[in-house]
């Protein structure tokens, strides 16, 4: 997070991380919907893992946009900050989970050295996010807790809904955006143009 | 007074206590602590009892699911005891009920930290804190300072893009399908604005000499102080007798082993 990061830069990714925190905290309360419907089959443990990609988008987006080492994990630390500030029922240790997850996410892109943001990497990541944070989570909320085989299926759901929610959804976002013309000063518009002018030429 | 000490130093005196609670599975250590904490709420700070409780109260409700989804799938590491009762097929053990309601009472805890900390803290400074005692870089806390402050904006905006659907003859949709398009039609354009406000933002944070170096001065000078370092200790100490009364007492039970 040095020199190399213009200020712009920095702000867009802490307005990303503040209003996905809000959407962050919207979705905790679908998630305890979905598992209310889900309940009276016994399907209760999946309500929250359905949906939980959602909470690793804001990673995909910043990384995709602004292509730099660290946008993955920060942003997703400023949307648990935010969460925080707004109060939250899973508390300050949110701050922490946020971590883990952007740590997830920076993984993929990790280990691409940066330098490919591609559809498969982002899926990658949003997938390498959901690993972690159920590894994670398996400690910290005392889903160790659980029966095996429901561990083993919430993990399966969680891992594909971090592909579909985070990675999938978070590109096809960036995309409609860059489209709009406002990420014009950011790397992934910088690219647009360019396919732009090579499609014209 | 806790809403004098220090943001940083009561994040971490929030924090720590949130992780050492993770490692245990009995209902004695996690209730006695939520009982520890709340009355470090109610005599430590002015938070007004009716306010605590109205953002308090809807989390019994996802407590008590918690624990009810662990009591039906515990698994054999935590399903000790005898059978208390059979249903859908499942047997519910002593085990599980006592650490379903150990998770549940865990999660409590955390909300009443969570609230100890949200409700105490000014955002800014929360922020300045982060900066003078965390050396995080100013260009991230003012960001985040910015950002959050842009949030009633989005309200505001959200009306206009409403109103402007209206005079465009945009009706609102049916079905699952209509509805994404909705979603799609006022996420997007609220995104960009407050991309373009990001900008904006900058420029203007530039021309006017910020320039994120981190040796500056501030308009409010936090400093750390003994009541600070006494908070810590009496939240993490608080914790830790706890612990120790519960392991004499034979409650400990650390992921499923009893001591």
């Amino acid at each position: 997070m040095g020199n190399q990061w213009k200020l712009k830069e920095i702000v867009l990714m802490s307005i990303l991380g503040v209003v996905f925190g809000i959407i962050y905290l919207a979705f905790f309360l679908i998630g305890q919907g979905i598992r209310n419907i889900l309940a009276p089959f016994g399907l209760a443990p999946f309500g929250y893992e359905i949906i939980f990609g959602i909470w690793f988008i804001v990673s995909i987006i910043a990384a995709y946009i602004i292509r730099k080492p660290g946008a993955a994990f920060t942003a997703e630390v400023i949307a648990g900050i935010t969460e925080v500030l707004l109060g939250t029922a899973a508390g300050p240790g949110l701050i922490l989970s946020a971590a883990v997850q952007g740590a997830g996410a920076e993984l993929a892109f990790a280990l691409t050295r940066w330098k490919d943001y591609r559809l498969r990497v982002l899926v990658l990541s949003g997938m390498t996010a959901a690993v972690i944070s159920f590894a994670w989570h398996l400690f910290y909320a005392g889903n160790i807790a659980l029966a095996p085989g429901v561990i083993v299926a919430t993990f399966a759901v969680r891992v594909f809904s971090g592909a579909l929610l985070a990675g999938v959804l978070g590109k096809w976002i960036s995309d409609q955006l860059a489209k709009t013309g406002v990420l014009r000063g950011y790397a992934l518009g910088k690219e647009l143009q360019k396919q732009r002018e090579q499609g014209a030429a | 007074m806790i809403s004098s000490i220090n943001p940083s130093i009561k994040a971490i005196a929030v924090l720590i206590p949130g992780i050492m609670l993770g490692f245990t599975f009995d209902v004695f250590t996690p209730l006695l602590y939520f009982i520890f904490i709340l009355i470090v709420t109610f005599t430590m700070s002015d938070i007004p009892i009716s306010k605590w409780l109205k953002f308090f109260s809807p989390f019994l409700i996802v407590a008590a699911s918690f624990a009810w989804m662990t009591i039906l799938y515990a698994n054999q590491t935590f399903s000790y005891g005898k059978v208390l009762f059979t249903i859908w097929g499942l047997e519910i053990t002593e085990g599980s009920v006592i650490t379903g309601c150990s998770l549940a009472l865990r999660s409590l805890c955390f909300v009443s930290l969570s609230l100890l900390f949200a409700l105490t803290t000014d955002s800014t400074k929360f922020m300045l804190s982060l900066m003078q005692q965390c050396k995080v870089p100013p260009k991230i806390t003012y960001g985040i300072l910015a950002g959050y402050r842009f949030l009633p904006s989005f309200r505001e905006e959200m009306e206009i893009l409403k109103q402007a659907h209206r005079i465009r003859g945009v009706h609102r949709t049916k079905g699952i399908k209509g509805k994404l398009q909705q979603l799609k039609r006022y996420s997007i354009p609220l995104l960009a604005s407050g991309i373009r406000k990001a900008e904006r933002v900058a420029i203007a944070m530039e021309s006017k000499g910020f320039t994120g170096e981190r040796e500056r001065t501030h308009f409010h000078q936090l400093t750390v102080q003994k009541k600070d370092w006494m908070f810590l200790a009496l939240l993490i100490g608080g914790l830790a007798v706890i612990y120790i009364t519960s392991y004499y007492l034979g409650y400990l039970n650390i992921f499923g082993k009893q001591f």
